[in-house]
């Protein structure tokens, strides 16, 4: 007994050792230099990419991940600024910029940013541009595997189809989902009209018994999977997909739809924002953007970078119907108290059997 | 006879739930050999996720961190819990109600509610975040789950034994260290297996409270999940995996050999 | 020796600082409403508590009630088995190499032992491609995304917590009663029904509670095994800090649950007291 607890007490400890050595050793190098704390999305640029900065500006880079807007904004709440860049969505710049948690961004500073495609540059999250840059950006479209489904859908009402019964994704976000049934009827994918909401509601009840899951996570593995025929998807999303299931494809319905974005922002109170100004601006420099969003598979919003693209990666049926449609997007905002009514529709429409 | 046919269905029925417990981890041993990125269809074999874990600083610093604050939580929660169980079992509280809502109501609350509050309480008293936070947040919601193990085995275990060791002049420290400690050892192991277990796999309460520099694994793979988990993790896990079942196997070895030699003394 | 009355301080202490003074900060949120933008401003309302018994959340609730239940009964279905074998059967020299291989598959993340479980039982799954091999379906089964996958994933996460106690109140049972039993002639299961099932009840106290509780609160599994399409409590509460921006009625319903499952707890512990009674009683009347 007593030497079961010591062996175990002996290997956990050197297990520890073993972990500590590989986290500390690098930790001791780089003590002097400056820090430029990141929070992020996990997995959102080309490690490379990170290391070249560390190189060139002689800084450390710490980035921290996290999965949900609400989250960052939680974080931001309670204060004392840890971070010098975070990576908000569109509504979120919207709503952070109206609590005054962000820095207003000197662009004179970060040169680069000019480089991003005009559409991008001022948008109905933040119609000056005053506080964010665009980092990343995509549409939300049909996804079907052509396997199964002959003729291309066009319209949103594609979805209705009694064939697909139980073969149905939808995102399984509120805003996405009620957003495409406004869409389907006409108005904005931003409304606040109860009648509206209730008209988008009562179409998405009947789509229910359609529905296999809500999903927006492990959306891209039932779709290769061929758990499902048809859905709805971002274009990032839709890219990674094509590239593991070839059947795949992506249309935008006619009706228009959502368009969304991640951005940088500088939080109130940064610590290093000198460094973070320098990050932001290293990013749209068109030779790390190729680099870098090659490596992430998302559409590069740096029109000087496009003659340096691969071909491949420019020519990516997914990614180019989300740059041949822009104009058929609008972007979400934030929608004040209004969120409470799509919230309650939703928590009804998943009770639904 | 029918005694160990008795003994041969239970063990069985074990050995099925044991597989319904591993048949998970099975797969993702396999799919961590998987060619694609994303955790779909099997599109071939490869050892590259291996070998891209061990360049993969991040991966292994979240790993490091899980495993400082899991030990630390694990050591102190037990301890202070088997305090807690030994007292509230042996004596009298006026306030054993209150006593009772405190025990149970850190299970009740929702991880969620927990973390903000915790966030908020910080926030507050301007305590930066980081590993500490992350630790004093494990060990408060790791405490109700060993008092509540301990205490199960103290129930119904025999308390005049002390009271005898009492009686022969032992002081209470001997008391407690060679009759009660012994007779709830395997009370305080399991407590102590449990903190571990709900601290190296917490993620909503840890979120809230940990700061720069303290990702733990938990908390990377959740956010990764948006991309798609890597395969590296699938690696990881099967590694860990690996090293925990033969730990527990060598040193039952160790352990029978050493019971054989004793023997042969 | 009342100086042994003090071990409870450090515990509760650190209870009392970490989680009931927070805890506070919940409960007056509770009153409070939003603004536009999701902050929180204190106006006292009782507009929180109001909403929750609107028909929509009573049915949510009583269904994740009826899970839980479900959870509970079969996780103990599962688990006293497996702590029985390990603590009776078993050679003692194996036992805590027993329970800890019961352990480990549980400090592998959740997340991704859940998506292993999607990948087993999707329609083009490990299961489905078997009984497809063998010709016993002819179209893959649905057994995903129902409330049944939604079970088998709570159970999955739980079991463990069910095991433990129960494990450890079997193992300082005294093995004499079981011969004494036997020697007087009665059948096993009499005996088991009789003295080890009693004997061994603080533990599935200790263990129904802990995974009754740990279920009302889940929203991963729903989410993943039953995709998002089966809201339960958690999912809702979830849903107020993670989507809708709620945070007093998130903090409200979260107050709600755990009370209401306090409530329970009490009478499930009375219910056994008065049992552990009557069986007193029994035993004083022969």
């Amino acid at each position: 007994m007593k030497k079961l607890r010591s062996l175990f007490t002996l290997s956990l400890s050197l297990f520890l050792l073993f972990a500590a050595g590989c986290g500390g050793s690098k930790d001791a190098k780089k003590e002097e230099a400056k820090v430029l704390n990141i929070f992020s999305w996990a997995d959102n640029f080309n490690p490379q990419v990170l290391k070249d900065f560390e190189k060139k500006y002689n800084c450390k880079v710490n980035y921290d991940v996290f999965a949900n807007n609400e989250e960052l904004l939680a974080k931001l709440q309670a204060g004392g600024s840890q971070y010098d860049v975070i990576q908000p969505s569109d509504y979120m710049v919207t709503t952070m910029t109206k609590l005054g948690l962000l820095e207003k961004l000197d662009k004179s500073k970060m040169p680069n940013t000019a480089n991003i495609m005009d559409k991008l540059q001022h948008t109905t999250f933040d119609p000056n541009g005053e506080y964010s840059v665009v980092y990343t950006w995509g549409m939300t479209g049909i996804v079907y595997n052509t396997k199964y489904i002959k003729t291309a859908p066009t319209s949103w009402n594609d979805l209705w189809n009694p064939e697909y019964k139980g073969r149905v994704i939808l995102l399984n976000d509120s805003r996405e989902v009620f957003g495409m049934a406004l869409k389907k009827h006409g108005h904005s994918n931003n409304s606040t009209d109860p009648a509206q909401i209730q008209e988008a509601f009562d179409d998405l009840k009947t789509l229910a018994p359609n529905v296999l899951a809500y999903d927006t996570d492990s959306i891209k593995q039932k779709f290769i999977a061929e758990e499902a025929w048809i859905g709805t998807m971002w274009s990032g999303d839709a890219y990674f997909t094509h590239k593991d299931n070839p059947d795949i494809a992506f249309v935008i319905p006619k009706e228009g739809t959502t368009v969304w974005a991640d951005t940088f922002a500088i939080p109130k109170g940064a610590k290093h924002k000198e460094l973070a100004e320098q990050f932001i601006n290293y990013l749209y420099d068109p030779e790390v953007s190729v680099k870098n969003y090659e490596y992430i598979g998302y559409n590069d919003p740096n029109t000087k970078a496009a003659s340096l693209h691969a071909k491949s990666f420019i020519e990516d049926p997914m990614l180019k119907t989300a740059v041949d449609q822009i104009d058929r997007g609008e972007w979400l905002t934030d929608i004040g108290d209004a969120i409470t009514l799509y919230d309650k529709d939703w928590t009804e429409l998943k009770t639904i059997k | 006879m029918q005694k160990t046919w008795r003994s041969a269905t239970l063990a069985a029925y074990t050995l099925a739930i044991l597989a319904f417990l591993y048949l998970p981890l099975l797969i993702l041993t396999l799919y961590s050999f998987n060619d694609s990125r994303i955790n779909a269809v099997w599109t071939g074999f490869t050892l590259k996720w291996y070998a891209s874990l061990m360049t993969n600083d991040r991966v292994l610093e979240a790993l490091t961190n899980s495993l400082i604050v899991a030990s630390i939580t694990t050591v102190v929660s037990t301890v202070m819990g088997t305090f807690a169980a030994l007292a509230l079992h042996r004596y009298q509280y006026r306030c054993r109600t209150f006593l009772n809502s405190l025990l149970y109501l850190p299970i009740l609350i929702p991880e969620i509610v927990m973390g903000l509050s915790l966030l908020i309480l910080f926030s507050q008293t301007g305590v930066p975040l980081g590993k500490p936070t992350l630790i004093i947040a494990h060990i408060t919601f790791c405490l109700s789950f060993v008092i509540i193990t301990v205490g199960a085995r103290l129930e119904g275990s025999r308390d005049d034994l002390e009271e005898a060791a009492g009686d022969l002049y032992a002081t209470p420290w001997q008391a407690f260290r060679y009759i009660t400690l012994p007779m709830i050892l395997p009370g305080i192991i399991a407590g102590a297996l449990m903190a571990f277990t709900l601290s190296i796999d917490d993620f909503v309460i840890s979120f809230f409270v940990a700061g720069p520099d303290s990702t733990t694994l938990p908390l990377y793979i959740y956010a990764m999940v948006k991309r798609g988990i890597s395969p590296q993790i699938n690696a990881l896990s099967t590694c860990m995996m690996t090293v925990t079942v033969s730990l527990v196997v060598i040193s039952q070895l160790l352990q029978m050999k050493s019971y054989h030699a004793s023997r042969k003394d | 020796m009342k100086r042994g009355k003090l071990l409870v301080v450090p515990a509760m202490g650190w209870l009392s600082l970490f989680f009931a003074l927070p805890l506070l900060i919940v409960v007056v949120v509770s009153f409070a409403s939003r603004t536009a933008y999701g902050q929180v401003v204190f106006n006292w309302t009782l507009a929180n508590y109001i909403r929750f018994f609107e028909p929509l959340y009573m049915t949510i609730f009583a269904t994740t009630i009826v899970t839980a239940l479900g959870t509970t009964l079969l996780t103990f279905a599962m688990g006293y088995p497996v702590a029985y074998t390990i603590a009776m059967i078993l050679p003692k020299k194996w036992q805590q190499a027993g329970i800890i291989l019961v352990m480990i598959p549980f400090w592998i993340n959740f997340l991704i032992r859940s998506f292993a479980w999607v990948i087993i039982l999707r329609s083009q799954g490990v299961v489905n491609t078997i009984l497809l091999h063998l010709g016993l379906i002819q179209k893959p089964l649905t057994l995903l995304y129902n409330d049944a996958a939604v079970l088998l994933g709570m159970v999955y996460a739980l079991l463990p917590f069910m095991v433990l106690p129960i494990y450890v109140s079997l193992e300082q049972m005294d093995k004499r009663l079981l011969e004494a039993a036997s020697d007087l002639g009665a059948p096993p299961v009499t005996a088991f029904r009789r003295i080890t099932l009693p004997l061994t009840m603080p533990g599935v106290a200790a263990g129904s509670i802990l995974v009754f509780i740990s279920s009302l609160g889940m929203f991963v599994v729903p989410d993943i095994m039953g995709g998002a399409k089966s809201a339960l409590i958690g999912n809702i509460i979830q849903n107020q800090f993670l989507a809708a921006r709620d945070w007093p009625f998130g903090s409200a319903l979260s107050i709600i649950l755990a009370l209401l499952a306090l409530v329970m707890i009490l009478l499930y512990y009375k219910a056994l007291q008065a049992q552990k009674g009557g069986q007193a009683h029994a035993k004083n009347l022969a």
